[in-house]
């Protein structure tokens, strides 16, 4: 079981902080949801947990400091899933999916047989068996992320860091990786803090929701508590409708509205008003 | 260029002394007979050249020649029969086996191919050298001539090497009187003669410091290129307007065959024409190959010039 | 234990023995048709009969007389096993570039070798030109210091591109310092134009070779750039997947790739400094490899060394038979092989 921590945690480039005194905490087995407009630094905490970029502050995993950890070790206990992967031409998916083994090969070595049976099992998880030896990139986009998850699954870390993965699906696609995803968080006791794109798949799917602007946690709480209109139309700069979620999930759901031809939005302070255009 | 030091040990002689006819520096002219049996008794002989001490165990009869001027040298002291095959651009004599070997991109299987016994190079190209005595093959490299005595010096190794010690006295004696004749024959004149002698048609030369520039020297010659710039490589690159403003007496075209250049070619020069040597129709055509060998032909080459000379001062 | 699932079979050389059966018979048949082809005449026989000869244990008269002998072992079998390591180790680092960089066009000059390899070559020759006779000819060692010092100039200069993990950089880099250094090179040409001939020769590359001592040179280089590309084969193609992810996944991208360069350097130093700059090898072995068993370069690496190796030496049967006595710079015939092979590769990316 491993839970994450992450205290005053900052992030620079080029004298500019991406990441600015950022606290969360994702308890073990938990599935934490990252929200937030685009730039607001969603992949780049995700890549410092990852040990992809210098930070400040300290980021626990599972009580121990990250910073002391040797990249081996790191990527061990954490999985990351980019949000573009790259998928080499002419890599069969078996080939793709045996190279999550590589924190667990020796340096110069080759796979082991107990390698070769987790690669296995995984692909016979995640229903790839008859795709084992397509090439990846000739696959759909749900198969391509199914495959990318196998291989994040196949690195066995006890911590999964998600970035982005539905972006690239339709919304059916969407729906089933994150249901697999969750299935998977609960099957095998795994951690997950994802950032996600769709604020009521979000929602529907994470424990608890974070919402980062400009480097900043600006809201930390569950689904009802965060997804209000007036935080989203702030910084998203969307016009929205939440809805109370009455259909037995307790989860909100949020719609885009659009304004009436002839009103223009403007944002005020804390509140928006309509005005004429 | 390197120097040769030439020593002639001709060991079994020494050791049976004076009995076997005159050998003295000056062979006596026609004496076959001395020379047929002093073959046998030359042999083991050591030479120096340019590739230290050569030795060769007898009269090589399968002589593979892959510098021009060693050919001609080859054939002039009697040694043509115990050629077996020359190299691509040795032109002369005309009868010599010439064959596609080439001494500039030498290539020691190819040339082991025709089994010699003995070969003889004027470049160690390809390591052709170092190649040909792994191999076994005695090699002799005797590189361009830096002066007349040079010339003498290798006719008479390859003389010695070859068996035709007496053949190679012989010429070298004849070539010295021939030159001594006509460097004498010409009469002094008030103001020496200036010339410029061509390389080819970007106009590069040579200065007097050359081998052939000491050819020009015996004619009472000088030459335009010693001052110019580049003058210390022997080889320079002249301009137009320096060759224009030198307004030599005398011009010479060494690259008649290679660049096909004529009298003709030269004076239709944009202001070429202006020159005394075209005006006055002293250009003179050389062969290429005789301009560029250091072999017997230089007496021709000499007799040549001092001919172009001689039209000058006879008006 | 129970046998893996095929599909997780792992792309070895031991996982794939006729592969392994193929390029050894590959090599031994064409080194015996390099050691066959020459101006002189040896017929099969009696060369099997010398090579047998040679076995330990092993005594056969193969009638060949003491020079037929020395043409054999002192010119023809020297040229075709300095023909092969050039070749194998050629190939092998193109593969390793080809890997490190993520780009199947890539080639062991990429990073300033071949420049700064030209330009320790021409100021040897320009400079150094009577020392031939010497027991170390200045040539080898003034290529292959420069081909180095080429290298890693560009890695002071693209040090950027460790930080930011961007090959780009390093590849601009290169092409900088590949620049600089020809030009300086044309440079120190057209103040000694006479050597422009010998400078031409070194760079379409020769592997005439009269003895052993070029072998022996270059043979130690082969053996440990050799070994090391091995030993990371895996790690290229975990390296596939791009530097971020490699890192995530535990492996120290950067690292790696100075790693495999310099090892892949160090080979290509060497062959260049003896051959000179022949091109293609490093291109058209792993690339047509690829093309015809996939991408790993667990496959890739060692086969490219046995095909490397085959496809120098017939290039080099080519060069030297072709216009015989003559040699075609061997440069020369694997530009021809190269032109058509790239058109083969562009016909093929079209279709798919």
């Amino acid at each position: 079981m491993r839970d994450l921590r992450l205290s005053d945690v900052s992030v620079a480039y080029n004298g500019r902080k991406v990441i600015d005194g950022v606290d969360i905490s994702v308890p073990a087995l938990s599935w934490v949801a990252l929200i937030g407009p685009n730039g607001a630094g969603k992949s780049t905490l995700l890549k410092a947990v990852t040990g992809l970029v210098d930070h400040t502050g300290t980021i626990e995993i599972g009580g121990r400091d990250s910073a002391g950890m040797s990249r081996r070790l790191l990527s061990q206990m954490v999985a990351f899933l980019p949000q573009r992967p790259v998928l080499p031409e002419g890599m069969t998916v078996a080939e793709y999916v045996a190279i999550g083994r590589t924190p667990y090969i020796p340096h110069w070595g080759t796979e082991s047989v107990e390698d070769r049976d987790v690669v296995v099992r995984v692909l016979t998880r995640l229903g790839l068996d008859d795709l084992g030896l397509r090439e990846i990139d000739t696959l759909s986009g749900g198969e391509t992320q199914r495959v990318v998850l196998a291989r994040a699954l196949a690195q066995e870390s006890q911590i999964l860091l998600l970035d982005e993965p539905t972006s690239a699906l339709d919304v059916g696609h969407q729906q089933q990786v994150l249901e697999l995803i969750d299935e998977l968080r609960l099957e095998q006791g795994l951690t997950v803090l994802a950032a996600v794109h769709d604020l009521t798949l979000a929602g529907q799917f994470a424990d608890r929701l974070v919402l980062l602007d400009h480097g900043e946690v600006v809201s930390d709480g569950s689904a009802e508590e965060v997804l209000t209109e007036a935080r989203i139309e702030r910084h998203y700069g969307a016009r929205v409708r939440v809805l109370a979620g009455d259909d037995g999930t307790g989860r909100p759901s949020v719609l885009p509205v659009r304004a009436p031809a002839g009103r223009k939005r403007v944002v005020v302070g804390d509140s928006s008003q309509e005005q004429p255009g | 260029m390197r120097r040769i030091s030439l020593i002639l040990a001709i060991s079994t002689l020494t050791a049976c002394g004076a009995t076997e006819g005159d050998r003295g520096a000056a062979p006596v002219t026609g004496e076959t007979a001395a020379t047929s049996s002093s073959v046998i008794a030359e042999f083991p002989v050591t030479v120096s050249a340019a590739n230290g001490e050569v030795t060769v165990e007898q009269a090589p009869q399968r002589i593979v020649s892959l510098a021009p001027t060693a050919t001609e040298v080859l054939f002039a002291i009697g040694a043509g029969d115990q050629v077996a095959a020359v190299d691509e651009f040795s032109t002369y004599p005309v009868g010599a086996p010439i064959t596609d070997l080439s001494g500039f991109e030498p290539n020691v299987e190819a040339v082991a191919a025709y089994e010699p016994d003995l070969v003889v190079v004027s470049d160690d190209l390809n390591d052709v050298v170092s190649g040909l005595q792994t191999v076994g093959i005695p090699v002799v490299h005797l590189p361009s001539a830096i002066d007349l005595d040079d010339t003498y010096s290798q006719i008479e190794v390859l003389g010695a090497i070859t068996g035709n010690l007496g053949d190679a006295a012989e010429l070298v004696s004849s070539m010295q009187t021939e030159i001594e004749e006509l460097a004498g024959s010409m009469s002094v004149p008030t103001e020496p003669l200036t010339y410029y002698h061509e390389l080819d048609s970007s106009l590069f030369t040579v200065t007097s410091a050359t081998f052939i520039g000491q050819i020009y020297q015996l004619a009472g010659l000088g030459n335009i290129a010693d001052q110019a710039g580049g003058a210390e490589t022997g080889y320079p690159q002249l301009s137009a307007e320096y060759i224009v403003q030198a307004d030599p007496d005398l011009i010479f075209l060494a690259d008649t065959k290679c660049c096909g250049e004529s009298a003709d070619t030269i004076a239709a020069r944009p202001g070429w024409d202006q020159l005394t040597a075209v005006t006055a129709e002293r250009v003179v055509e050389l062969d290429d190959d005789i301009a560029s060998r250091w072999g017997p032909r230089v007496v021709d080459l000499l007799e040549t010039i001092v001919g172009a000379v001689e039209q000058v001062e006879a008006p | 234990m129970e046998l893996a699932h095929p599909v997780t079979e792992v792309p070895t050389i031991q996982a794939r023995p006729r592969m392994a059966l193929i390029v050894l018979v590959a090599v031994v048949a064409s080194a015996l048709l390099g050691i066959l082809v020459g101006a002189v005449d040896l017929s099969i026989g009696s060369v099997l009969a010398e090579l047998a000869d040679r076995v330990p244990g092993v005594e056969v008269d193969s009638g060949l007389s003491e020079r037929e002998s020395a043409i054999l072992w002192q010119i023809r079998i020297p040229r075709v096993v300095l023909a092969g390591l050039v070749g194998g180790m050629l190939a092998m680092a193109g593969a390793a570039f080809q890997g490190v960089f993520r780009n199947p066009l890539a080639d062991p000059y990429l990073l300033g070798v071949a420049a700064g390899a030209g330009l320790g070559a021409t100021l040897a020759i320009a400079y150094l030109p009577d020392q031939a006779g010497g027991i170390v000819s200045p040539l080898p060692l003034a290529a292959f210091a420069g081909a180095v010092l080429g290298v890693a100039i560009t890695y002071i200069l693209g040090r950027s591109a460790t930080r930011s993990r961007s090959t780009a950089t390093l590849i601009l880099a290169g092409v900088a310092v590949a620049a600089f250094l020809t030009a300086t090179q044309t440079f120190i040409q057209q103040q000694n134009t006479d050597t422009f001939r010998e400078v031409f020769a070194w760079i379409l590359g020769a592997l005439g070779t009269v003895g052993w001592q070029e072998v022996v040179l270059i043979l130690p280089y082969v053996v440990v750039s050799g070994a090391a590309l091995i030993l990371h084969r895996r790690l290229l193609d975990v390296m596939a997947v791009g530097d971020e992810e490699a890192e995530s996944l535990g492996v120290p991208s950067t690292r790696v790739r100075l790693a495999v360069v310099a090892a892949a350097t160090l080979g290509t130093a060497a062959a260049v400094a003896v051959s000179g700059l022949i091109g293609f090898v490093g291109i058209i072995v792993p690339h047509a490899i690829r093309l015809v068993l996939g991408s790993s370069y667990r496959l890739i690496l060692p086969l490219s060394l046995g095909f490397g190796a085959a496809f120098l030496i017939l290039a080099d049967l080519i060069a030297r038979s072709v216009l015989s006595p003559a040699e075609i710079p061997i440069g020369v015939v694997t530009a021809f092989f190269g032109a058509p092979f790239f058109l083969f590769v562009l016909s093929r990316a079209r279709k798919a």
